[in-house]
């Protein structure tokens, strides 16, 4: 057993505390947080990152998604078709279902994922606002998206440039769809996250994100052909807002100029207009709902 | 009599084997499962409560395999671990929906006598969600109760409880047991399983380290050097009388007065000391063995 | 052989508030579109295709039969709180089939219905309304059945519903005429359109396979998914 510690060499003994260490030096700042946070969940888009598994369908889904791109490209190469076979403004419309299943399965993925098992309280224990997390979370969602919807079209812009046609309309194309997805996107992320946000189920997430698309763009459709056939072209026009789809189509359509993909677009400069701040609102409404509902969460 | 019989039972998944080459028959009593985290006992109890098929072996109950036999369950009683019970129920719903599905007479009153033993009646009528930790492990306790099934399988029931609770549990399951049931109940803390498990089996990396009564176990274990505590008149003296006796290794002072002795040969020792003792004409006072407990048996079968 | 306590945990669990409100808020849509056309246009068969076949039959029957199907049994397995309906002397079969009956119910009630209403609306004669009504219910049965299925297979039971359903239906049966064989929508719009018989399907697979189709995918479906449930694993967690 212990033998009973000398007196006299208590005086001279020293107690070394080598556990627990507070750390004084250097801390980046939130930005670095902020970086971080937005990385992981941008490579967690596509599974990086992750088990094997959740590669599969988002990679699947981007193949799908290049897949018609790669084939023009091909085919405008080799049989030397000298003007646009799809134009970059219609692609995403044409290709909603993969985009919607893409959003659908990875929002929850990014945002339900935190909630259910309580990690977001492991988050906010650090020195990282919620604000901040809830900005790093979207903004990787909507990085995500825009890469699923962008690579394509850079894609058929190489193939154009290769197969010779005129580099200053194609640019323009181009970067008309470019700001087209990248509206989408942002649009997409914002609500679908706030759909993620409000049920911890990853399940019932999923089941609401797509149906809340593919219904307003079906509903959209519906109410555009109707309408259409009608002869009632504003209303058509307007059918347009019910989708985030229909509605970038319509901003491209109406501001830039670019070829439209419903039956009709919104009437005019003024129509386009309306359907850029509709298109504002919603991001902005569903970031305040997001900040609201995390806030609640973090009993801040 | 039910008797719970599993025979060379293996568990694997890929190369990971999870339980491996075990024999046991758990008869009526309380039996606990003991081992560390991560030793195979969740697995062993989803193999007898019929939710895991073993890999090679048999697991029966009287005879009839447990895997995909669901008539089994009117006999056996399960309370999981981590499952959740429903959130938004009220206990006393919860209790006679399980009441219902075991097809039991009448099933209120057998879920009010299910609850009045797990000493719920006053939460009863709270929605579940509501419920701290201990209070969901004895509804799920009633749950499993209420048709009063001649096996009650426990995982890890001492989780999350308060010391009454704990107290109260411990009186439960000895009461079962007492009644002729056959009570299984997993465990990674000594002193619960100490308390109330007249017979113990010990899982030890997924192998069959050990069964039995843990001071029979200690007593097999004749390759450990035994410790005592001896308190005597004159503990200095007696000291340096035993450690020039072959059969101690170790002897010493405590501070608090008393030897610790490590004896090698118990029978010896036993013979020893008092004959040492009343040749100096020493008094002893107290010989205590120290580690004829759960926790060194334990640390023994685990520490290798 | 079905479980009257079940029916009664399923429906209290599966269908607690937001659940519902998706589920009422689709129906509403539908019928709500249904009268705004019939009051704008009077009847009109293009708008009739496109609400009843395109918004109904071909989205809200098959996204209703999923959240209902997937309800039923998929958030139990996910939290394991399954493991107290099956440690119990019944049948999985029963178990099986008791779920099945709640979903079946709310799709009837959440899209049948609706469907039903909408036709009427929009028509204003029995015969497409029947023909619909039949469809969809015929639809439902299989979907349901199916969704059932895969949640006993998968805990990602949702989104391989959704695949089935977005990408093989939708997207592939849009392109292939093939597909048309084993696709559920497919089989429900076949039924209807041979008792409303007004025109709305081109190519199609004759009411006959349909039905019996219906019937072995149900009646498969359902049968292999009490047998999962009899091999059900709860892993402990080590």
């Amino acid at each position: 057993m212990a033998i009973p510690p000398d007196p006299a060499a208590a005086r001279r003994s020293v107690i070394h505390d080598i556990g627990y260490r507070k750390y004084d030096g250097p801390r980046l700042g939130e930005a670095y947080t902020w970086r971080t946070l937005y990385e992981l969940g941008a490579r967690h888009c596509f599974g990086l990152g992750r088990a094997a598994r959740y590669k599969v369908l988002p990679m699947m889904l981007l193949a799908i998604m290049l897949l018609p791109a790669l084939i023009i490209v091909g085919v405008q190469v080799m049989v030397d078709i000298d003007e646009q076979v799809l134009p970059y403004s219609r692609y995403a419309v044409i290709m909603q279902l993969v985009i919607s299943v893409f959003v659908a399965v990875q929002a929850p993925a990014l945002i339900s994922r935190d909630l259910r098992y309580r990690v977001i309280t492991l988050y906010l224990a650090r020195p990282l606002r919620v604000d901040t997390y809830v900005y790093a979370r979207v903004a990787a969602l909507a990085t995500g998206l825009l890469v699923l919807t962008g690579l394509p079209l850079l894609l058929l812009y190489a193939g154009s440039l290769l197969s010779g046609l005129s580099p200053g309309s194609e640019t323009t194309d181009l970067l008309t769809g470019l700001l087209g997805v990248l509206i989408l996107s942002l649009m997409l992320a914002c609500v679908g996250a706030v759909v993620s946000a409000m049920t911890t189920r990853r399940g019932f997430a999923i089941a609401a994100i797509i149906t809340a698309l593919v219904m307003s763009y079906t509903v959209g459709a519906t109410v555009q052909g109707i309408a259409d056939e009608q002869g009632e072209t504003d209303v058509a026009g307007y059918a347009g807002l019910l989708s985030p789809f229909t509605l970038v189509d319509g901003i491209q359509v109406a501001l830039l100029d670019a070829e439209a993909s419903t039956p009709e677009g919104p009437p005019g400069v003024a129509g386009g207009l309306v359907f850029l701040a509709v298109a504002l609102a919603v991001v902005v409404g569903s970031m305040v709902l997001l900040l609201w509902r995390y806030r609640k969460v973090a009993g801040r | 009599m039910s008797q719970l019989v599993l025979q060379q039972v293996s568990r694997w998944y890929r190369n990971v084997v999870a339980v491996n080459d075990v024999t046991m028959t758990i008869g009526p009593g309380v039996t606990g499962l003991l081992g560390p985290n991560g030793a195979g006992k969740s697995t062993l109890i989803a193999m007898m409560s019929g939710f895991l098929a073993p890999s090679a072996g048999s697991v029966t109950l009287d005879g009839t395999p447990v895997w995909r036999h669901e008539q089994l369950y009117r006999q056996i009683g399960l309370v999981p671990e981590r499952e959740a019970a429903y959130d938004n129920v009220t206990g006393r719903q919860f209790v006679v929906a399980n009441a219902e599905l075991q097809r039991v007479p009448d099933p209120g009153a057998a879920a009010a006598a299910a609850i009045a033993t797990v000493e719920m009646l006053p939460a009863q009528d709270r929605r579940i969600s509501t419920y701290s930790k201990g209070m969901r492990q004895r509804i799920k306790m009633a749950a499993g109760l209420v048709h009063d099934p001649a096996v009650l399988l426990l995982d890890e029931p001492f989780n999350g409880m308060d010391p009454r609770q704990r107290m109260h549990l411990i009186e439960l399951l000895r009461r079962l047991g007492a009644e002729g049931r056959t009570v299984m109940f997993s465990s990674h803390i000594l002193e619960e399983v100490e308390q109330v498990a007249s017979h113990i089996e010990v899982l030890v990396a997924g192998r069959h380290a050990a069964s039995g009564d843990f001071g029979a176990i200690r007593r097999l274990m004749t390759d450990r050097p035994n410790q005592y505590l001896i308190r005597s008149d004159d503990d200095r003296q007696l000291a340096g009388l035993l450690i020039g006796d072959p059969s101690c290794r170790g002897v010493a002072l405590r501070m608090d007065d008393g030897l610790d002795v490590e004896a090698v040969d118990f029978g010896r020792f036993a013979v020893v000391l008092p004959q040492l003792a009343r040749s100096a004409d020493i008094r002893l006072l107290e010989v205590k063995p120290t580690d004829e407990s759960l926790e060194s048996v334990f640390a023994y079968l685990v520490g290798t | 052989m079905t479980n009257p306590t079940i029916v009664r945990l399923t429906v209290r669990n599966g269908f607690g508030g937001r659940r519902a409100m998706i589920l009422v808020a689709l129906p509403l849509v539908l019928v709500g579109l249904a009268a705004t056309f019939r009051a704008l246009l009077g009847v009109d068969p293009d708008a009739t295709e496109g609400v009843i076949v395109g918004l109904g039959i071909l989205v809200v029957l098959p996204l209703v039969a999923l959240i209902a199907g997937t309800s039923v049994l998929a958030a139990e397995i996910d939290d394991g709180s399954i493991v107290y309906l099956l440690a119990k002397p019944i049948s999985r079969h029963v178990i099986v089939l008791s779920k099945y009956v709640v979903a079946v119910t709310a799709t009837a009630a959440f899209t049948v219905l609706p469907i039903a209403l909408a036709t009427a609306i929009m028509t204003g004669e029995l015969k497409p309304t029947l023909g619909y009504v039949v469809g969809a219910l015929v639809g439902g049965v299989a979907y349901c059945a199916l969704f059932i299925l895969l949640s006993t297979l998968t805990r990602h039971a949702v989104a391989t519903g959704l695949l089935y359903v977005l990408v093989w239906e939708g997207l592939l049966g849009g392109l292939l005429s093939g597909v048309r064989w084993l696709s559920v929508g497919h089989w429900a719009h076949a039924v209807a359109e041979s008792i409303a018989d007004d025109g709305t399907l081109s190519e199609s697979v004759g009411p006959a396979y349909a039905v019996i189709a219906v019937a072995v995918v149900t009646v498969g479906a359902l049968w292999l998914a009490g047998d999962r449930l009899r091999s059900f694993r709860l892993t402990g967690d080590e």
